[in-house]
């Protein structure tokens, strides 16, 4: 004779429990599921159990998170075109105006984009997720890439054909039609934002979201299929540009000057801090799993500041930041050209159009921040650079 | 047996000229008649903009066309004092082409005798009567139908349009096939830029796929979006307040 429970507290609590969790579990931390605030069991469903794609997408992640809720996620909000290269579109939208532009993109609707700047940066974000959700199944803590375009919605098809012709895990993307997108990158909690246009990259700054404007590097660059690397510029990147303003003012010695009275005092936070912190956040999960040597994202840190003098005050905001940086180049105000060439990032932000034109030349993926004191140089150089590229 | 009245305050459109409307009185005044502008006021605002822009175009139209706007009253006191309600809508500086009276049991053949392409209502169980009876209907909420006075603003649930064998609690697939088309030529008679008219897709669940086969879905209609948001599971409350549409259609309560 089968004893059975008869117990209606036990089943009940068992249905629930089937509910929660995804069938592959396997005991790992189930990270945000624990604490999270919003649950509704329709959601949980959405989230559980991804439809599962058939086709040419090899996309399949039975049992792990797909559509990860954007406030646990790190939103990337790329605009079409960054990610891909649409130069002779834009040359029709210039020269012939808005209907003839979208006609011609409905014409070319079966004709995927080329890969644009961006197009690498994301696949090594893809990397990286596929890592983390082979070690956290259950986790929500992951890239969340989303297309942002003020394109009108007749380019639509285009794009998403050449999404699944790049086999890109995008499937959130706002296409506004002329609109602003920045109450979208505010309701999806962006953490990145990048774009071609810079105002459009002002914009999203002055509203606390951490953008940049990317550039086509002139050459193509071989970068890593298997790690995701990071490079920042420090002032007015990660810290606030107050130092470039004392050195814009005062020049080199009072800049040294400063710094050294200020050694211990803690750098204020730029506009990129935040991003190296979500960062941060996913090297600690691969960290706390054993893969501190094999780490799917590295970070740098390529600054003018010099290591015996200026470079200690940046060393000790990060670490009272409690952010872990893997490389920091103190480069005493040497070019920044030869040393990104070697470190190969997917992306490289700096505040200095002077410095993305450099690393640009040399084949780096390079993103202007346009924060701080920086912006107000008008030289001539640095305009026809910028006409050129966006 | 309800009865419509045609308000001589307002030209009157052909009815083959004309993409009928119709909104409930609760709507547009609330449902204890409180409210001075009920959720559908800024619907109107906006629908009699097109209505102008769409005038404006008649001279060199071949198929002109204008938005009929009928009042759907079921409220007896509504009945018995018809003169107020056409003084109210007046007052407001609203342009009703129709008012109808009628009891809540068949103010859906009122709307069948008017032709209506779409019923906007704030009550789910009168979409519900409509949508049985073939006719196109929405139910308004203050946080779907938030959209501005100035442009008119529609929402297209993507979710509804790609998967075909999704529940249709809106509508016969007919009246959807006929508003799309209809929509779909008024729209085009603005250009891209300037409009006082915006269509917008949204699919909520599902992934791109599901938003591409909506797009072709309503192009084949001839009808084609001016924005287009997918949001891959994350909820819809999010970017309502920033997407502002005045209504949305075909999409199941979240």
């Amino acid at each position: 004779m089968v004893k059975m429970s008869l117990d209606p507290v036990q089943v009940v609590s068992a249905q629930v429990n089937e509910l929660k969790v995804g069938p592959s579990s396997n005991g790992d931390s189930r990270g945000p599921w624990e604490d999270k605030q919003e649950f509704n069991s329709q959601e949980c469903l959405n989230n559980t159990k991804p439809k599962s794609v058939t086709g040419r997408r090899a996309r399949k992640v039975e049992g792990a998170v797909f559509f990860p809720r954007p406030e646990h996620a790190v939103t990337i909000a790329v605009s079409t075109r960054v990610l891909f290269r649409t130069e002779k579109e834009q040359k029709v939208f210039e020269q012939q105006g808005i209907e003839e532009y979208l006609r011609y993109q409905i014409e070319h609707e079966n004709e995927p984009f080329a890969p644009g700047p961006a197009f690498p940066f994301v696949k090594a974000l893809e990397t990286v997720n596929a890592r983390l959700r082979d070690l956290y199944p259950q986790s929500e803590e992951l890239f969340d890439i989303v297309l942002v375009t003020y394109n009108h919605a007749h380019v639509g098809v285009r794009l998403i054909n050449t999404i699944n012709h790049h086999n890109l895990f995008i499937e959130r993307f706002c296409m506004t039609g002329g609109g602003s997108p920045i109450g979208y990158l505010k309701a999806w909690h962006t953490n990145l934002y990048l774009s071609a246009d810079a105002d459009k990259v002002r914009e999203a700054l002055a509203e606390g979201i951490a953008a940049a404007t990317m550039f086509m590097p002139e050459k193509q660059t071989v970068v890593s299929e298997s790690q995701l690397r990071v490079a920042f510029d420090g002032d007015a990147v990660l810290f606030s540009d107050e130092s470039e303003r004392i050195f814009k003012a005062h020049g080199l010695d009072k800049f040294f000057e400063h710094e050294k009275d200020n050694e211990d005092t803690l750098l204020d936070h730029g506009p990129l801090k935040g991003f190296l912190e979500a960062l941060g956040k996913l090297q600690k999960k691969f960290y706390a799993k054993g893969h501190r040597l094999d780490c799917p994202i590295r970070t740098f840190l390529v600054t003018a500041r010099s290591a015996a003098s200026s470079g200690i005050r940046a060393l000790k905001t990060l670490r009272a930041w409690g952010l872990e940086i893997d490389e920091a180049l103190f480069l005493a105000g040497a070019p920044k050209g030869p040393m990104l060439e070697k470190i190969r990032p997917h992306i490289y932000f700096d505040d200095q159009m002077f410095h993305v034109e450099g690393a640009a030349e040399m084949g780096t993926i390079a993103a202007h921040v346009p924060y701080g004191v920086a912006q107000y140089n008008s030289s001539k150089k640095n305009q026809r650079w910028a006409n050129k590229l966006t | 047996m309800g009865d419509t009245v045609v308000n001589t305050d307002v030209k009157q459109v052909g009815s083959e000229n004309a993409l009928v409307i119709a909104v409930s009185h609760g709507a547009v005044f609330g449902a204890e008649d409180e409210d001075v502008h009920g959720v559908a006021f800024p619907l109107l605002q906006a629908v009699q903009k097109v209505n102008e822009r769409l005038q404006q175009l008649k001279s060199s139209d071949s198929e002109p066309v204008q938005l009929e706007v009928v009042l759907i009253c079921t409220n007896r006191a509504q009945q018995q004092q018809r003169d107020q309600v056409q003084t109210r809508t007046r007052a407001q500086g609203l342009q009703i082409h129709k008012f109808s009276f009628s009891c809540e049991d068949d103010f859906t053949d009122s709307l069948l005798e008017n032709k209506v392409h779409l019923f906007l209502t704030t009550n789910s169980d009168e979409a519900t009567q409509a949508a049985n009876k073939g006719v196109l209907s929405a139910v308004l909420d203050p946080e779907s139908a938030c959209g501005p006075s100035e442009k008119l603003r529609i929402m297209f649930c993507g979710d509804a349009i790609s998967d075909p064998g999704a529940e249709s609690m809106s509508g016969s697939r007919q009246a959807k096939q006929v508003f799309w088309s209809h929509l779909g030529k008024i729209r085009q008679k603005f250009g891209v830029e300037d409009s006082p008219l915006t269509l917008v897709l949204l699919s909520s669940h599902g992934g791109i796929d599901g938003c591409c086969s909506a797009l072709r879905s309503l192009r084949t209609a001839g009808l084609n979006v001016d924005e287009a948001y997918c949001l891959g599971g994350s909820p819809r409350k999010l970017i309502m307040s920033v997407l502002r549409p005045h209504f949305l259609l075909g999409a199941p309560e979240e």
